[in-house]
């Protein structure tokens, strides 16, 4: 039941000690993971959108750049001009000034006749009337193809403006490479694995993919293509080979093209995933040392608890032992009582006796003889024993509470060697040299002699005990003093050269039932009844004492007046 | 010069005779009483001096026997014989007005002395009582008269 209580006991301190640590740790860890990664996240998601945002503001502009020298020559120029090969070789050789990205520059009829042409081929007098960017430019006015490599294997697009005047339309279509486009779009680098590309909408790459994809390859990874016009998406999605990538899109040339910038999440988040692989190794860490500490400490309060509990235990016994002593006092000294009464009768009976005796002598009724002699030693023998037996019921009742004070002057130069002599032969057969330094200007105390010589042979006893405990039966040395202390004080110290007694224990000497002797030996009664006695005599009991050195007790007295 | 009468009072009846023996052996005149109640009686019809008292009797004890003793014969000492373990109502006896006490198991001898010194203190008392009443028979003859009656 016991034990019970005690593993109760230690589960509910285990349980607070690591729960009150720990769960403000925890949270700390977990909020602070929760903003680091929110902010985390949220820079890089920042960095790739700003990415996205410039990208398309550079190809943005780079198309209407373009777009701007092609309907500046449209306008600058009637037909007639343009349809001149050595106007149209002056346009263009400028053009290239404004422009190295311009490969070649062609005029067209409202028929598709290529009826003008710069660049590095001989093209005029094809006919491109059936072409669908042909088709497409005369309807809209204005055409930007996807990348292709055309009859040359070379990665370009084109841009084809159409004019119309009074009736009569013509076009101008200028090629346009794509290394600008590529590279710029390319050197985008973040971190390890950070890209940028462009798909049209059948997700065919525009410009090659760093992590590999050529130009005019479809794209293997199916890019989500967003809905809104305008405006900037961002979200994640698995490769083929699973791994997570975040993306950011936006939309260029009104919708046909995609910018796409992408970053291993992995690689995004590799801060994120030192920070979590620390948290982890504190949170392993730090939560043993809070859990080992808190079964450290538990078991210490526990042990500690345990060993006052069973001292408190202890003390219960002793105070029954105690109580239950006080009671065979308080019996004997019963007993004692009655024996008196018969002992008074036997006394008198032997008194009478003698008496008798005596009178027949007298009387010459009795002669002298041997008998008469053996019977008169028989009844001095009675008296003898009688006495004896009254004296041990004296000393019973002296022993018992009910004895009575007497205060009367002790001299201690008498009083002190009277019963040094009482424990000498214990002390010489324990092989201890009792040595006395009693001031023969001591003054007399004022005191109950009984009691005092209780004190005296207490501590003579424990003294020897002491003594004995260290040296066995020899070497053992008692020192008795006693002396004038000044202001009408008397001092009388007893000290041994004994094993001492610990600091802890020394604070406890005089309490009632404290004992070092074990179980049975020792009532813990004796010096705290020697301290009350010297109190009642107004004086002072005080000890000093060093672990293997010795004790020494003293005794602080007001001298008698 | 009086003779010392006493008269022993205890519960033990043996000790009574055996004591009043050799009391009377060694020449004084002794009465006994098994209790309190008893003793108080005796006093009334004889003129005792000294009694010897023990403390612890069934019935009346010692204490109050004492106290009815100064109440009624104020002149009578009183020696308390005391079990040691009652020295307490020996001491309460000497406040109560017993002379001496003496502590059980008493030699006879010890208890002559003590009687003899309650004896002489009684007639010191008497004595100057004596001495006194006579003063005042030498004042007023006619107070004296008015005191006896």
């Amino acid at each position: 039941m016991k034990e019970h209580h005690y593993a109760g006991l230690r589960r509910s301190i285990l349980g607070s000690m690591i729960l009150v640590p720990v769960i403000p740790f925890v949270l700390i860890l977990g909020i602070g993971y929760y903003y680091f990664t929110t902010s985390i996240e949220t820079s890089t998601i920042a960095s790739m959108k700003r990415i996205v945002e410039d990208h398309r503001h550079m190809i943005d502009s780079f198309l209407r750049e373009r777009r701007a020298n092609l309907e500046f020559i449209l306008h600058s120029y009637n037909y007639d001009d343009l349809a001149d090969p050595a106007v149209l070789y002056n346009i263009f050789t400028n053009l290239q000034k404004e422009s190295s990205a311009f490969v070649d520059l062609g005029i067209f009829n409202e028929e598709g006749i290529h009826v003008n042409y710069q660049g590095p081929y001989k093209l005029v007098g094809r006919d491109y009337g059936k072409e669908n960017w042909f088709k497409e430019v005369m309807k809209e006015g204005y055409y930007v193809s996807d990348i292709f490599l055309g009859f040359r294997r070379i990665p370009h697009f084109v841009i084809a403006l159409k004019r119309e005047v009074a009736g009569k339309a013509w076009v101008v279509r200028a090629t346009i490479d794509t290394y600008m486009f590529n590279d710029l779009v390319k050197k985008v680098r973040i971190g390890k694995t950070g890209e940028a590309y462009i798909l049209n909408v059948e997700g065919i790459f525009q410009t090659e993919r760093r992590s590999g994809g050529n130009l005019m390859d479809k794209d293997p990874e199916n890019v989500k293509y967003p809905s809104s016009h305008s405006g900037i998406v961002t979200f994640l999605q698995k490769d083929e080979r699973g791994d997570e990538y975040c993306y950011a899109t936006t939309w260029l040339k009104d919708k046909k093209w995609l910018l796409v910038v992408r970053q291993e999440k992995a690689d995004a988040f590799r801060a994120l995933r030192s920070a979590g692989f620390l948290i982890i190794l504190i949170t392993v860490i730090g939560g043993g040392a809070i859990i080992g500490l808190a079964f450290y400490l538990t078991g210490r309060i526990v042990r500690r608890m345990q060993r006052m509990d069973a001292e408190k235990d202890e003390l219960g016994q002793q105070l029954v032992r105690a109580s239950r002593l006080a009671e065979i006092g308080e019996m004997a000294t019963g007993i004692a009582h009655e024996i008196n009464n018969p002992l008074q009768v036997m006394k008198s009976e032997q008194g009478l006796m003698e008496v008798i005796l005596s009178d027949l002598k007298e009387k010459g009724e009795l002669k002298e003889s041997e008998d008469l002699k053996e019977l008169e030693d028989s009844i001095d023998q009675i008296k003898l024993q009688i006495d004896r037996c009254s004296k041990i019921t004296h000393a019973v009742l002296r022993f018992g509470r009910e004895s009575e004070v007497v205060s009367t002057d002790i001299d201690l130069r008498d009083f002190i060697p009277d019963v040094i002599s009482m424990v000498e032969n214990k002390a010489n057969v324990e092989g201890i040299t009792i040595t006395e330094e009693i001031s023969a200007d001591i003054s007399p105390i004022k005191g109950d002699p009984g009691q005092l010589q209780q004190v005296l042979i207490n501590l003579f006893n424990n003294a020897i005990d002491a003594i004995v405990e260290r040296h066995g039966s020899e070497g053992g040395k008692l020192n008795v003093g006693a002396g004038p202390k000044g202001d009408g004080r008397v001092e009388i110290y007893v000290k041994d050269n004994g094993v001492g007694i610990s600091p802890e224990n020394l604070k406890k000497v005089f309490s009632p039932f404290f004992t070092t002797k074990p179980v049975g030996k020792g009532t813990g009664l004796g010096l705290s009844v020697c301290y009350g006695i010297i109190d009642n005599m107004g004086g002072v009991m005080e000890v000093s004492s060093e672990k293997g050195a010795g004790t020494k007790f003293t005794i602080d007295l007001p001298a008698a007046a | 010069m009086e003779q010392m009468k006493m008269m022993l009072v205890d519960d033990e009846e043996r000790f009574l005779s055996t004591t009043k023996k050799l009391l009377t052996k060694k020449g004084y005149d002794v009465f006994i009483a098994t209790s309190g109640a008893e003793a108080l009686e005796k006093l009334r019809t004889q003129n005792i001096h000294v009694v010897i008292l023990d403390v612890k009797m069934p019935g009346m004890d010692g204490i109050e026997t004492l106290k009815a003793i100064k109440r009624t014969f104020p002149m009578v000492e009183v020696i308390m014989l005391t079990g040691h373990a009652t020295v307490e109502s020996a001491v309460e006896g000497l406040h109560s007005g017993a002379t001496d006490y003496l502590t059980k198991p008493t030699d006879v001898n010890d208890l002559i002395t003590k009687a003899e010194e309650a004896f002489e203190k009684r007639q010191r008392l008497e004595e100057k009582i004596r001495v006194a009443q006579t003063r005042s028979f030498m004042k007023s003859p006619r107070e004296i008269i008015r005191d006896t009656e």
